[in-house]
C-alpha cells in the first residue's frame, strides 16, 4: 500500500522538483524558518535597479537634518569636537524602530525604507540628491525645500569642497571629468578596515575604551599644567580629540540604550504572544548589555557588531563592511550551541541569518556613477570567512559553516561571503563553498591565502601574524585589523579606468570622449614604426593616470582630519586612543593601498592586436587603425573581427599575449613602488571591476580589441573577455598562473562560468574540487563562480517577477539578476561556461 | 538600412548604436531613431536581423561546454 502523503513529504516532493530545474530560491523559501522567511521578505531592497532606487525608496531627511542642525550650533568647536556631538544628537534623537520578529536592531534611516544620506561629503553629490526623481517623500515640495535647505547650508563646506580648492586645478578638472577614476577623495565615502583586534575580542567594549580615554586625558592633563616645552603643545588638541571619542562612544551606548527601551515597551505593554514578548525583553537585555559592556553570547556578539556598524555608516557613508564574522563570533557561537547548549543550531542559524538580512537592508544615498558601478546593491559588503589564526592554523570552524547555510536560506546579494582557501581546509567546509556555489549565490569566492598572506607581507610589510589576520578591506584587498594594519580610510578615488591607458596611448593622451587633453603627449600613434613605440608610450600614459588619481587620494587622505574628522572612527582604533590622533592622520598607519585596476585586460589585448596585425604581420598601418578607431570602427566591420579574431586575446595559454600581460604588470609593479602613500607605503595594483565595465562602456573609446563606444567592457581582473577564452578552464587558469600573484600586484579578480548541470551531485563536486586544487597549486589568489544557466538567465530577463531571486556574480560581488541593467545581464550571459575534467 | 518594425530606413549610422554583448560576433543592438525599438543588426550586412525583445538572445548560446569550446 503506498505510503499516504503527509504535508513533509509533498514539501519534500516540491524541493526535489525544484532542485532538478536548479530553482534554488523556492528551496531556500521552504527550508528556512516562518522568523527568516517574514524577515527576508520584509526588507527593503536599496541596491540600485541598474542605476534607479526602487519604487518606494526615500531620501532619509531626518538624520541629515538633525546633524546639520547641532552643527550649526557648534561653529566655534574643533572638527573632530563639532562631529562628535552632531553625531551624538543624531544617534539620541533619530527615528528607530524595531521591525517584527527581528531578534537583532538598528538602521541608519529614520524608517525602513529609507537611505541614509550624507550630507556633509561632496557638494555634487547633494545635488544629485536634489535632482534624483522618485527619491523625496510626499508632500514633495516641502521634502525638496528641506533638501535645497540643506544643500545651501553645505555648498562649499563639504569634505570634498575643501579637497577641491586646494587640488591643483588641472588635477581637479581631469579628475572630475570622470574619465579615468572614480570616488570622492574623503573618507565621508571611504571603505574603513577596522581595528577588530581591539574591540571584538572579547577584551573590550565601550566603558572599557571610555576608561582607556579617561586615563590618557588625566595624564595629558597633568602635563599640560607641567613643564613647559614643545612636547605638551600637540596634548591641547588631544585633548580635545579624546573628548570627541568619549562623546560618540557615551552616545552609542544611549543609542543602545534607546533600542532597550523601546524593545521593553513593546514587550510590556504591547505585545500579546508571549513567545515574542520573550524575545523582546532578551532583545532589551541584549541592547543594556552592548555595546556598553563586552558580549556574553552569539546574539549579544551580532548586536554589538552591527551596532558598530551602524554608527560607524552615520559617521561616514562607508563605502565596504570589512568583517570576518567566523573568527570573531565563532567562539560565542561554540559556547552558545556546543558548550553550554544555550540556543539550538537552529536557532543560531535564524540569528545569523537575520544578522544577513539586517546587513543587507542598510544602505545609503549614492550618486550614479556608483549606482552604475555597484550595480543591485548598496555597497561592497564582503564578509571574510575561513583562513589561519595568527599561528598558521585552521581558522575554520562551526559558525564558519553556520554563515555558508544561513547564506543559502537568506540568498541575499549582500553582503557576500570570501573564503580564504589554504591547504588544511576540511572536505566539510569544502562542500559548503561547492553547495553554495552550485545553488547560484555566486559566493563565497576563494582566496588563496598563503599567497595573500606572502603578499600582504611583500607590499606593505605586515608582520607574518598580523598578515594571517587579514580581511577584504573591500572586494578583494587584504587588510589586517590590527593596531597598526588597519587601513582607516581608502577612498574609491584611486580606482583606474586602465582601458584610457591603451586609448590615450593611441591618441597622444587626447580624450575624444570628454574632447580635452587628459594625458601627456606622447606621441602621434600614426607615426609609430614599431611596437616598443606604443609600449613606451603606454607606460608613460599608465603612469600618469596612477600619478594623478593617487596624487588626489593622498591629499584627500592627509588632509581629512581638517577637513572631515572621524571620532567614532577613531574611539575603536587602538592607536588613536593611545595617541590621541584622528585614526585617519597617517601617523602610525603601517599603509595598505592599492589602485583598483578597472578594465585592465582591454589593454593586454588590444596591444597584442596592434603587435600582430599591424607591427608584426604589417596587414593593416597604424594610419588605418586611428582612423578606424575615431570613426567608432563603423564602416570597417571586417577590420574590426580581423582585430577580434586574427590577433591572440588573454586566457588562451598563448605566450605571445600572455607575455604582454607580464611586461604590463612588471612595469605597474615597478611604478607602485616609485608611487607613496601618507604612510610612505606603496601602492600595488589590484585589477578589478565590480560594474564599473558598464559605467565606462560609454567613457572608453573604441579600442584595438575590437570593441566600440558603448559596448560594456570585459568583466574585470584578470578575467579574459566574455567569449574570448576558447581553449578550455586549464588554459585560463594556466595564463593567469603566469602572473605572479605575491609580487604584481596586490590582488586579481578571476570570473569562472561553470555549468550547473556538470555541477550537479557527487561527481559535480569531485569535478570542483579537483579544478580547485589545480587554481590553488597554481598560485593564483583569487577566483569566483558563477553557476547559472543561459536558460535561467534569459527566462529571468523574460520574466523578471518570477525569477527575482536569481542571483549572480557581477565581480568582487553579487547581485539579483534582475537588478542589473540588460547590457550587464548580456554581458555576464556571454562569459564562457567553462566545462571541468 | 531598414527597420523591421516602422519600416524606417537609414544609414545604419544613423540607427543609435547601444552595444554588442559578443565582441567576436558582427552583431549590435541598435535603436531606430524613428519606433525607438530596440534592433539586432548584422553589422557586416548592414541589415536588421530582429526586434529584440527581453529574453532574446542575438548572440546565441554562451560560449563554451554549452556551445563551442572545449577544454585542451
Amino acid at each position: 500500500m503506498a505510503e499516504p502523503a503527509t504535508l513533509e513529504n509533498k514539501v519534500e516532493e516540491r524541493i526535489k522538483t525544484h532542485e532538478e530545474k536548479q530553482e534554488w530560491w523556492w528551496i531556500a523559501e521552504k527550508r528556512r524558518s516562518r522568523r527568516l522567511d517574514y524577515l527576508r521578505k520584509a526588507v527593503w531592497k536599496k541596491g540600485a535597479l541598474g542605476g534607479n532606487y526602487a519604487p518606494g525608496i526615500k531620501l532619509d531627511l531626518e538624520g541629515p537634518t538633525l546633524f546639520t542642525d547641532m552643527w550649526k550650533r557648534n561653529h566655534t568647536d574643533p572638527i573632530m569636537l563639532r562631529r562628535a556631538k552632531a553625531l551624538a544628537h543624531v544617534l539620541d534623537n533619530i527615528p528607530i524602530f524595531i521591525t517584527d520578529q527581528a531578534q537583532l536592531v538598528g538602521y541608519m534611516g529614520s524608517l525602513p525604507h529609507t537611505l541614509a544620506w550624507r550630507v556633509d561629503g561632496a557638494s555634487i553629490v547633494n545635488e544629485e540628491a536634489y535632482n534624483e526623481p522618485g527619491i523625496h517623500e510626499e508632500p514633495q515640495a516641502e521634502s525638496l525645500k528641506t533638501v535645497a535647505e540643506l544643500n545651501a547650508y553645505w555648498a562649499g563646506q563639504t569634505a570634498i569642497d575643501k579637497v577641491a580648492r586646494i587640488l591643483d586645478p588641472e588635477d581637479a578638472v581631469k579628475f572630475l571629468s570622470g574619465a579615468i577614476g572614480w570616488g570622492a577623495p574623503t573618507s565621508a565615502y571611504g571603505y574603513s578596515a577596522k581595528n577588530y583586534e581591539y574591540f571584538m575580542t572579547g577584551e573590550r567594549a565601550f566603558e572599557d575604551i571610555i576608561d582607556e580615554i579617561d586615563a590618557n586625558i588625566e595624564k595629558a592633563e597633568e602635563k599640560t599644567i607641567g613643564t613647559p616645552g614643545p612636547d605638551i603643545l600637540p596634548l591641547y588638541d588631544r585633548i580635545q580629540n579624546w573628548e570627541a571619542m568619549k562623546i560618540v562612544l557615551e552616545a552609542g551606548i544611549r543609542y543602545a540604550n534607546r533600542y532597550a527601551r523601546l524593545a521593553r515597551i513593546v514587550a510590556e505593554n504591547f505585545e500579546s504572544d508571549p513567545k515574542r514578548k520573550e524575545e523582546l525583553l532578551r532583545v532589551a537585555e541584549t541592547c543594556e548589555r552592548v555595546p556598553a559592556k563586552t558580549p556574553r553570547n552569539l546574539q549579544e556578539s551580532l548586536q554589538y557588531d552591527f551596532f558598530v556598524q551602524i554608527i560607524a555608516r552615520h559617521e561616514a557613508h562607508e563605502g565596504a563592511w570589512p568583517s570576518r564574522p567566523d573568527y570573531y563570533h565563532g567562539p560565542y557561537y561554540d559556547k552558545d550551541v556546543n558548550i553550554e547548549k544555550n540556543i539550538t543550531r537552529e536557532e543560531a542559524l535564524d540569528l545569523i541569518g537575520e544578522f544577513m538580512i539586517r546587513t543587507y537592508e542598510v544602505g545609503g544615498f549614492g550618486p550614479r556613477w556608483a549606482r552604475e558601478g555597484l550595480q543591485g546593491i548598496t555597497g561592497t559588503w564582503v564578509w571574510t570567512i575561513g583562513g589561519v589564526k595568527p599561528d598558521g592554523s585552521d581558522a575554520c570552524n562551526d559558525m564558519t559553516i553556520a554563515l555558508m547555510q544561513a547564506a543559502r536560506l537568506v540568498r541575499v546579494a549582500n553582503p557576500t561571503l570570501s573564503f580564504r582557501w589554504h591547504p588544511k581546509v576540511s572536505d566539510e567546509v569544502m562542500r559548503e563553498i561547492f553547495e553554495c556555489n552550485r545553488q547560484g549565490l555566486g559566493y563565497p569566492n576563494l582566496r588563496n591565502d598563503p599567497i595573500l598572506v606572502a603578499n600582504a607581507m611583500h607590499w606593505h610589510g605586515h608582520p607574518i601574524e598580523e598578515a594571517r589576520l587579514w580581511m577584504n578591506q573591500a572586494c578583494l584587498s587584504p587588510c589586517p585589523p590590527t593596531k597598526h594594519g588597519q587601513q582607516p580610510m581608502r577612498m574609491a578615488s584611486a580606482t583606474a579606468n586602465c582601458a584610457k591607458i591603451v586609448e590615450y596611448a593611441l591618441h597622444n593622451g587626447y580624450d575624444h570622449v570628454v574632447n580635452m587633453q587628459m594625458g601627456p603627449k606622447t606621441g602621434d600613434a600614426r607615426k609609430f614604426t614599431d611596437f616598443e613605440q606604443l609600449f613606451e608610450a603606454w607606460v608613460k600614459q599608465m603612469e600618469w593616470i596612477f600619478n594623478t588619481l593617487v596624487r588626489t587620494v593622498n591629499l584627500g587622505r592627509f588632509k581629512d582630519p581638517e577637513f572631515f574628522g572621524r571620532p567614532f572612527l577613531s574611539a575603536i582604533s587602538e592607536r588613536s586612543v593611545e595617541s590621541g590622533l584622528d585614526v585617519v592622520s597617517p601617523v602610525g598607519d603601517r599603509g595598505n593601498s592599492w589602485i583598483t585596476a578597472f578594465t585592465f585586460v582591454e589593454n593586454i589585448d588590444s596591444l597584442a592586436a596592434v603587435k600582430k596585425l599591424v607591427f608584426d604581420d604589417k596587414k593593416y598601418t597604424m594610419d588605418q587603425l586611428i582612423t578606424a578607431l575615431e570613426a567608432n570602427w563603423e564602416g570597417y566591420e571586417e577590420m574590426r573581427l580581423d582585430f577580434v579574431k586574427g590577433a591572440p586575446k588573454w586566457g588562451n595559454d598563448d605566450d605571445y599575449v600572455d607575455d604582454i600581460m607580464l611586461r604590463c604588470l612588471r612595469e605597474c609593479a615597478r611604478h607602485s613602488k616609485v608611487i607613496k602613500d601618507p604612510s610612505g607605503n606603496n601602492w600595488p595594483i589590484l585589477p578589478e571591476n565590480v560594474s564599473g565595465n558598464i559605467h565606462y562602456a560609454n567613457i572608453v573609446n573604441a579600442l584595438p580589441n575590437g570593441r566600440r563606444l558603448g559596448d560594456a567592457l570585459y568583466d574585470g581582473g584578470i578575467s579574459p573577455g566574455p567569449g574570448l577564452d576558447k581553449k578550455g578552464p586549464t588554459a585560463v587558469l594556466k595564463s593567469c598562473a603566469k602572473i605572479d600573484h605575491i609580487t604584481h600586484g596586490r590582488a586579481f579578480l578571476l570570473n569562472q562560468r561553470l555549468s550547473p548541470t556538470q555541477l550537479a551531485g557527487e561527481k559535480g563536486y569531485q569535478l570542483w574540487k579537483a579544478y580547485v586544487k589545480t587554481w590553488a597549486d597554481l598560485g593564483i589568489d583569487h577566483i569566483q563562480f558563477n553557476v547559472v544557466s543561459d536558460e535561467t538567465l534569459y527566462a529571468a530577463q523574460r520574466d523578471p517577477e518570477k525569477y527575482s531571486e536569481v542571483i549572480v556574480r557581477v565581480a568582487g560581488y553579487s547581485a539579483h539578476f534582475v537588478d542589473i541593467s540588460r547590457k550587464t545581464q548580456d554581458n555576464i550571459i556571454q562569459r564562457t561556461v567553462q566545462g571541468l575534467g | 538600412m531598414k527597420c523591421t518594425e516602422c519600416g524606417h530606413q537609414a544609414e545604419s549610422g544613423s540607427f543609435r548604436y547601444l552595444y554588442n554583448a559578443r565582441i567576436d560576433a558582427s552583431v549590435s543592438l541598435r535603436q531606430c531613431p524613428s519606433c525607438q525599438e530596440w534592433l539586432a543588426v548584422d553589422e557586416l550586412k548592414s541589415e536588421v536581423r530582429q526586434k529584440v525583445r527581453p529574453g532574446e538572445a542575438p548572440w546565441g548560446k554562451s560560449a563554451g561546454i554549452e556551445g563551442l569550446a572545449e577544454d585542451v
